[in-house]
């Protein structure tokens, strides 16, 4: 169970770099970058999950040794990563958007004036 | 505690930044207010650095700082903390003070821009970012923080949206970018799941003991991560883009401050947490790095046609010196590579404010279509030729200091191991600097010697805001390469003996002894040597320079050398212009392509080769980074 999420993870971090490389459309590329993301954020919860643990969330008087609950880090750390995330996916796309105004195409073999 | 106890220090310098950028989100519609407010956050984050100097370097203290007073409890560093250590504040006074003199700077040189609100909430937005990652002690701040300074700089990277090829360069630095960054977080994560914990001080008490699959894969992941921030090959590209299109301003930060902090997070990653550097195969990764670095980029540089573009390759180049240097692993040579760091900055940032004040007066930054600027911005000219002698290593100023130091450093490291490969390096290093010194004949020959195009006639010099930002850069590189023991003593040695003083920094964040208890064999502190540090002495140079000069003088004087005074033909009319068979004067520049036309025609298929592959679409150079890192990624198995 927990091994399919790594594989997922990994799978989904791969994908995201296949896109990226070998897809040419600007707005591909951004998908790209989103599915990487989601690979990472998925890996960061499979970390904090341990089978059969509670949410952690107590008051002071709950919290007892044996209690048993799944690691709250990672959950604030993928939060933290989601914005992160829909910031890169928020500022990509109006990169594209102005791009396609200027140079009339979405496709990364045009947009080349800076090279050599 | 007391508010104005020196452990708050470090934090307040963090927020003035980012208070500074909130501030004038709200209320930079005023002119003067956002000028105030962007120069008081600058100048106050460098005030509370200045105010850590004397406890931090001279004294050694490492100054621990746990948001919210949340200190380690039962061995685990739950706890946000920032730990300020000599080489976290060499950084970080580095920073700030670069910070204030580009804020001094965009004064008069955004002054003309749309939304100049914005350029400073980003602006400090920036510098508040690498700040926070320089300081920090936990490694998904250091993530955040790179986020953040990412952010930052892509969007001041597309600022001009009109310029040309500003928001292509700004794309293409946010894919590789977000690669780069998400093998970060998947790097910290991933050691995280090992040591839970994210606190440095305990990773580096946990892992160097531990190292399984995950951790090995972990540094590859961190190690790549660190190198985009710092643009080392194969990331180059990047910066050369972001760079000629973002404003000098931005550019002075992302080449003096984004590559340090990339610097600053490698030599955190394997001389703290990994504390892998004792190995031989370690020291070579990042040795033949540095070195790949400093020559393919000069190489680079040498074939370039725009002014900034050009100064961003030679800035990976030096940055390649910094990096092959602290790779040695002998306190000589990180305290060289330290302070060829901050020379970096201090020259470059020079050399950048430079091609922005011809910018500004002239409109572009093309070689091809400038020349003869030293008659119009003579000021310019002579702050330009002393960053122009910096970064070339020509004495006495700073870049010959800290070459100097990182020949000898890599000689004497070849010496010490008998292994020749170290030798070839202190080769590439001194064949790298002539090349430096090459391209920028050539941009002194096409910007500002030469003839005057018609078109900027009416050029004059820039404001003096500019300038005074460009005087006090030219004397800081002056006042250091002059007092190169006294730099070493202050700054750069007590940072490569932090280095290098692991168990103390843990010590100092997780309570006495928890190093001993907790890493399996705590290492050796190793014996910091500056014993041939001493051999070197900028100042005899500097003699043979003034007796070569007077040499020459006395030959001119003593021959038949006649003063002749040329009136300038500008006010004269055309009486004194030179005179071709009645036809009105041709415009005759030599261009700086001309100058090296033997050497680039031999090489011609190594340049021929080099444009090909750096093609501009940025699927290859996401292709660049994803080979990077899948040969990290087997490296890092194979040897740690």
């Amino acid at each position: 169970m927990i091994l399919l999420n790594y594989i997922a993870s990994f799978f989904l971090i791969a994908l995201g770099l296949y896109c990226i490389v070998v897809k040419y459309n600007l707005v591909k590329t951004v998908i790209g970058l989103s599915i990487m993301d989601y690979g990472v954020n998925l890996l960061i919860i499979t970390i904090g999950f341990n089978p059969g643990g509670t949410a952690p969330i107590f008051t002071w008087g709950e919290l007892k040794p044996e209690s048993f609950f799944v690691d709250p880090i990672p959950q604030a750390l993928t939060l933290t990563s989601i914005v992160i995330g829909a910031c890169v996916t928020a500022m990509s796309l109006a990169l594209v958007m102005k791009l396609k105004e200027m140079y009339g195409t979405t496709d990364t073999r045009e947009i080349r004036r800076l090279r050599g | 505690m007391n508010m104005l106890s020196l452990q708050h220090f470090p934090i307040y310098s963090i927020m003035v930044l980012f208070l500074g950028a909130f501030l004038i989100v709200i209320f930079g519609k005023s002119k003067v207010f956002r000028h105030a407010v962007a120069l008081l956050a600058t100048f106050a984050s460098f005030f509370f650095m200045a105010m850590l100097f004397k406890p931090v370097m001279l004294e050694g203290q490492t100054i621990a700082y746990w948001m919210g007073n949340r200190v380690p409890a039962g061995g685990y560093a739950i706890g946000i903390a920032l730990e300020v250590d000599a080489l976290s504040l060499f950084f970080g006074l580095l920073v700030s003070c670069v910070v204030f003199i580009a804020c001094v700077y965009s004064i008069q040189y955004m002054s003309h821009d749309d939304n100049v609100p914005q350029y400073y909430t980003l602006f400090l937005m920036l510098a508040g970012g690498v700040m926070g990652l320089v300081l920090s002690g936990d490694l998904f701040n250091m993530f955040i923080m790179v986020e953040i300074l990412t952010f930052a700089a892509v969007a001041l990277t597309a600022f001009r949206n009109t310029a040309n090829g500003a928001l292509e360069a700004a794309f293409k630095y946010l894919v590789v970018g977000c690669i780069g960054s998400t093998c970060i977080l998947a790097g910290t994560i991933m050691l995280y799941a090992q040591v839970h914990t994210l606190n440095l001080a305990q990773m580096s008490a946990l892992i160097p003991g531990n190292l399984s699959t995950a951790t090995k894969v972990a540094f590859a992941l961190l190690f790549i991560g660190f190198c985009t921030k710092a643009f080392l090959v194969p990331f180059h590209p990047l910066a050369a883009d972001a760079h000629g299109a973002a404003p000098a301003s931005i550019s002075v930060l992302i080449s003096g401050v984004l590559t340090k902090s990339g610097i600053y997070g490698l030599i955190r990653l394997s001389y703290f947490l990994f504390q892998s550097m004792a190995l031989g195969t370690m020291q070579f990764w990042l040795v033949f790095l540095g070195s790949v670095s400093m020559f393919v980029c000069v190489t680079m540089a040498l074939a370039q046609h725009d002014f900034k573009r050009l100064l961003a390759f030679h800035s990976i180049s030096q940055i390649g010196y910094v990096l092959a240097s602290v790779g040695l692993c002998t306190a000589f040579g990180i305290s060289a590579g330290l302070y060829h760091a901050m020379n970096h900055t201090l020259f470059k940032g020079l050399l950048f404010l430079a091609a922005g004040a011809v910018l500004h007066e002239t409109g572009t930054t093309d070689l091809g279509k400038l020349g003869g600027l030293s008659r119009k911005m003579p000021h310019t000219t002579v702050l330009f030729l002393i960053g122009a002698f910096s970064i070339s290593g020509i004495p006495p100023f700073n870049g010959f200091a800290s070459k100097w130091m990182i020949y000898q450093a890599t000689y004497q490291k070849a010496v010490e191991t008998g292994n020749i490969g170290f030798l070839l390096v202190t080769i590439c290093a001194l064949v790298t600097s002539t090349l430096t010194l090459a391209s920028f004949v050539k941009v002194t020959q096409s910007v500002f010697f030469g003839q005057l195009p018609k078109e900027y006639e009416n050029v004059k010099e820039v404001p003096f805001g500019m300038r005074l930002a460009m005087g006090i850069l030219a004397a800081m590189c002056l006042v250091t390469g002059l007092l190169p023991e006294a730099v070493t003593r202050y700054l750069t040695e007590p940072a490569a003996r932090a280095v290098f003083a692991v168990t103390d920094y843990i010590n100092n964040m997780m309570g006495a002894g928890y190093a001993q208890s907790a890493m399996t064999a705590p290492p050796a502190v190793q014996s910091v040597s500056f014993a041939s540090a001493g051999v070197w002495s900028p100042i005899s140079w500097l003699c043979l320079l003034m007796i070569a000069l007077l040499a020459v003088s006395i030959v001119a004087i003593a021959g038949k050398y006649d003063r002749v005074s040329v009136k300038s033909p500008e006010n004269l009319g055309g009486k004194y212009d030179l005179f071709y068979g009645g036809e009105q004067t041709v415009y005759s520049q030599v261009g700086g392509d001309d100058l090296f036309w033997g050497f680039k025609h031999n090489w011609r298929h190594y340049f021929s080769f080099m444009h090909e592959l750096h093609s501009g679409v940025v699927n290859d150079y996401s292709l660049w980074a994803v080979v990077a890192l899948a040969l990290a990624i087997v490296y890092a198995l194979i040897v740690l």
